[in-house]
């Protein structure tokens, strides 16, 4: 059934383009690299390819490309993290990101669950990040951090005694930032405390087009997970 | 005369319809019990890696993708003395799969060359894997937990059924099984697996005495503190360490 409705519909899209806004996202999408090395860039084009439908790629800075999608400039944005009233995202996630902790590798705690290790813990917490309960509840001293460089500046703080971790998102934006100085520090994670990371659609789209594109995925995500097509 | 043999017509249907039915159930029995099993299997591989695992540098292919699986294999087949199952159900393929995306999780930490204890131990591999599972929404759910009282992680503390069967299993230590169990409203299949204590199992949860970071210490500088950073409970070997408990979706059978 999926697949006649997919035919039916994709051939009614007029064999349209679909234009997929990417923004930096590594290492899943990394901008610092040829857009060939990215492994979600492949699934993507593989998902919406194996049903005849076209796809373009635009590479955008995050804010512009939730600009362009709002514009109804672009169909689809991804990976799309911070859902809003006004954009509508697929129905099940591409993958999770897992907020943690980074810490100076001689302070390296490796395990989040265990609490008391965290009171008197001083953590450095990004302008507007949303901190996981356990960590506001441990005891720990949550320091506000100042500035938009949250890995930079993280890494410095921990490095000069300042805190003794900062607190990010997805710390595996950290490992994979392309800083150099990422080796010079070490993360943990909040299991448990994931959210998931989407591909986000245009206002504008109408919501036929939507539903076609959402099944394509779902169907796709049945088949093979971009988790276990990331890790295998 | 009628009556009789319409009464034996009937309960030779009913027989004949349950058929199928029991047959459903012991291949999804089958299928369930290797799936404690793989994990069972999984968490063995990671013990015996510890080396590996918080080795400074070194190799580490041996912890990711479809190496990380032949090892659980071969450590499924030394433990069971039984053939890996062909993991031809959906779920066991899911499981298989969530195995490799937790190691890929883990890999910044695994091979990082300058941290010693990394923190990938048995519990929160199993840990991880069953949160994974959980939010695939795929109909399959995996826990490794034990009593109430004094669990580490709170996302493993028994349900009701799982405190039941715990309270069983302390009694008469068996794989118990429920094949038509209700959890939110779905039917489901239930199966716990208990774990024996294991002298491994002390080095965290022992007593001060059982703890590595004591060994060549004086015993006033002991600590109550493992390596994982949490206080060691004082349990003994003979004390009922925790389960494997499984819960399937009927309908993600189909």
């Amino acid at each position: 059934m999926i697949y006649f409705l997919v035919f039916f519909l994709s051939f009614s899209l007029n064999a349209a383009t679909i234009k997929v806004g990417l923004v930096d996202y590594p290492p899943h999408i990394d901008f610092k690299k040829p857009l060939n090395d990215s492994k979600l860039f492949h699934y993507i084009n593989d998902v919406f390819k194996r049903e005849d439908l076209q796809v373009e790629f635009i590479q955008y800075p995050n804010k512009r490309g939730l600009l362009e999608l709002k514009k109804g400039n672009i169909d689809l944005l991804l990976p799309y993290e911070e859902p809003e009233e006004s954009v509508k995202i697929f129905s099940r996630p591409l993958f999770y990101s897992v907020p943690g902790l980074c810490f100076t590798k001689d302070k390296f705690i490796p395990i989040l669950s265990a609490l008391r290790q965290f009171k008197g813990l001083r953590v450095a917490i990004p302008p507007g990040a949303p901190v996981v309960s356990v960590l506001r509840d441990s005891g720990a001293i949550l320091v506000n951090m100042q500035g938009s460089d949250i890995i930079n500046r993280g890494i410095a703080l921990t490095q000069f005694g300042r805190v003794d971790a900062f607190y990010h998102p997805s710390p595996l934006k950290v490992y994979y930032s392309g800083i150099k100085r990422y080796k010079e520090v070490a993360c943990s994670f909040f299991h448990g405390y994931e959210t998931g990371v989407f591909i986000a659609a245009s206002p504008k789209m109408t919501e036929k087009k939507f539903n076609l594109l959402n099944d394509i995925f779902n169907n796709a995500l049945d088949k093979l997970s971009y988790e276990y097509y990331f890790a295998r | 005369m009628f009556k009789a043999s319409t009464f034996f017509l009937l309960i030779f249907a009913l027989l004949v319809a349950s058929i199928p039915s029991f047959a459903d159930d012991q291949k999804t029995k089958q299928v369930v019990d290797q799936i404690s099993k793989m994990y069972i299997s999984s968490m063995v591989f990671l013990f015996k890696q510890q080396w590996l695992i918080n080795q400074k540098g070194g190799d580490k292919s041996e912890l990711f993708s479809t190496k990380f699986i032949n090892n659980i294999k071969a450590a499924y087949e030394e433990k069971y003395q039984e053939d890996f199952p062909k993991a031809e159900h959906k779920a066991q393929k899911m499981l298989l799969q969530a195995m490799i995306e937790v190691m890929e999780d883990n890999r910044p930490i695994l091979t990082d060359a300058d941290i010693g204890f990394k923190g990938v131990i048995p519990a929160t591999f199993a840990s991880q894997l069953g949160r994974k599972l959980a939010i695939k929404g795929m109909g399959l759910k995996i826990k490794f937990t034990r009593m109430k009282e004094g669990i580490r992680n709170k996302a493993n503390i028994p349900d009701a059924w799982e405190s039941a069967m715990i309270e069983k299993i302390i009694a008469a230590p068996k794989i118990y099984y429920d094949a038509n169990a209700i959890v939110d409203g779905k039917t489901v299949y239930r199966h716990f697996t208990p774990l024996p204590m294991k002298s491994y199992c002390l080095n965290c949860h022992g007593t001060m005495a059982d703890n590595p970071l004591n060994k060549g210490k004086d015993e006033a500088q002991w600590t109550n503190i493992d390596m994982t950073g949490f206080e060691m409970e004082n349990w003994k070997i003979t004390d009922f360490a925790g389960g494997i408990s499984i819960l399937m979706e009927k309908s993600s059978l189909k």
